[in-house]
């Protein structure tokens, strides 16, 4: 079976066709979507700025990351698991949608970026070791994760176009 | 002057015919939108998560609050110029669009609070837990974002 035939395949079950048809199901989980993005896009973004030495200057960035860690999560499962039911209802299109398998490999680099490159980061912070958060290596990790997002953005913006 | 009278001279901007002979230009915009509106409210949310104690709770809010705002600001100026110019691109998606007086109102009210109440409740030195009144601000600027989101959002589906 090839990956069209199985996108194929989820577009006839009953919970595509129900995001799909129903009135509302869609509209609220676009909703949710970007509502994570909101409210928790902000701590992407100041906490990755906080590394570069810009923004939140006066608290430390040990501290900045280690509080906002935990509701990045939770924004993350917020956009991750209506994305998904998101896909679920759509899938063909994703499929043929060039944008689409953009944003996927962009999803893949901040995963690889964030819990492999990043790992390390945060436990020379957990350790203790806070002048290690600015050196090259966090830097550019905090770059990686700025542009990455942006990136999501677009081509996930671009699926209805490309 | 009606306001579909309004709307007919915006649609007929160079800026409304530019965009609309681009094929790429308008979803561009709209990213560019989006991304402000991480910005904008993401910067807004942290500040609201702090009034509520969620997180940074051994921080004075007014600290924060003093080296977010040029972020806040920042988002605002982006929203204010990618809005008006998707408006004018498409101004049937506004006009008549209950999701879109739904989106303004709220965004009314939000900047409205952000000015006065909001501002007021983030001026507080103290490291302590916020008050009561400092909580609802935080509440109330939360749930305004919030509508602002879900009206924006909605306005496709109208």
């Amino acid at each position: 079976m090839s990956f069209l035939t199985f996108c194929q395949w989820i577009e006839t079950t009953s919970l595509s066709i129900a995001i799909r048809e129903g009135a509302l199901y869609y509209p609220i989980l676009g909703a949710f979507h970007l509502l994570a993005i909101a409210w928790f896009g902000g701590m992407v973004l100041i906490g990755d700025l906080a590394v570069l030495g810009i923004g939140l200057r006066q608290e430390s960035t040990a501290e900045i990351l280690s509080q906002f860690r935990r509701w990045k999560w939770v924004g993350f499962a917020v956009v991750a698991v209506s994305g998904g039911l998101l896909w679920w209802a759509e899938p063909v299109v994703c499929y043929k949608s060039v944008s689409f398998s953009v944003k996927m490999v962009l999803l893949l680099l901040v995963g690889l970026n964030s819990l492999v490159l990043r790992r390390k980061t945060y436990r020379n912070l957990a350790a203790g070791d806070q002048s290690a958060v600015h050196s090259r290596g966090p830097r550019l990790e905090a770059c990686a994760s700025m542009l990455l997002w942006l990136g999501l953005i677009f081509t996930g913006r671009g699926i209805a176009f490309l | 002057m009606h306001l579909s009278h309004f709307y007919h001279w915006l649609a007929n901007t160079w800026v409304a015919n530019a965009i609309n002979d681009s094929e790429w230009l308008f979803p561009v915009i709209e990213s560019i939108h989006i991304t402000g509106l991480a910005v904008l409210i993401g910067t807004i949310a942290i500040i609201d998560f702090r009034l509520l104690g969620l997180v940074l709770a051994k921080r004075p809010v007014s600290q924060l609050a003093a080296e977010l705002r040029p972020f806040t600001l920042t988002g605002i100026c982006i929203m204010l110029t990618t809005g008006p110019l998707m408006l004018s691109a498409a101004p049937e998606r506004g006009y008549g669009n209950p999701a879109f007086t739904f989106k303004m109102s709220c965004l009314l009210l939000a900047l409205l609070t952000h000015f006065t109440i909001h501002r007021r409740a983030t001026a507080s030195d103290r490291v302590s837990a916020a008050t009561l009144g400092e909580r609802l601000a935080g509440c109330l600027s939360l749930i305004l974002w919030t509508g602002v989101v879900v009206g924006g959002r909605a306005i496709a589906f109208f």
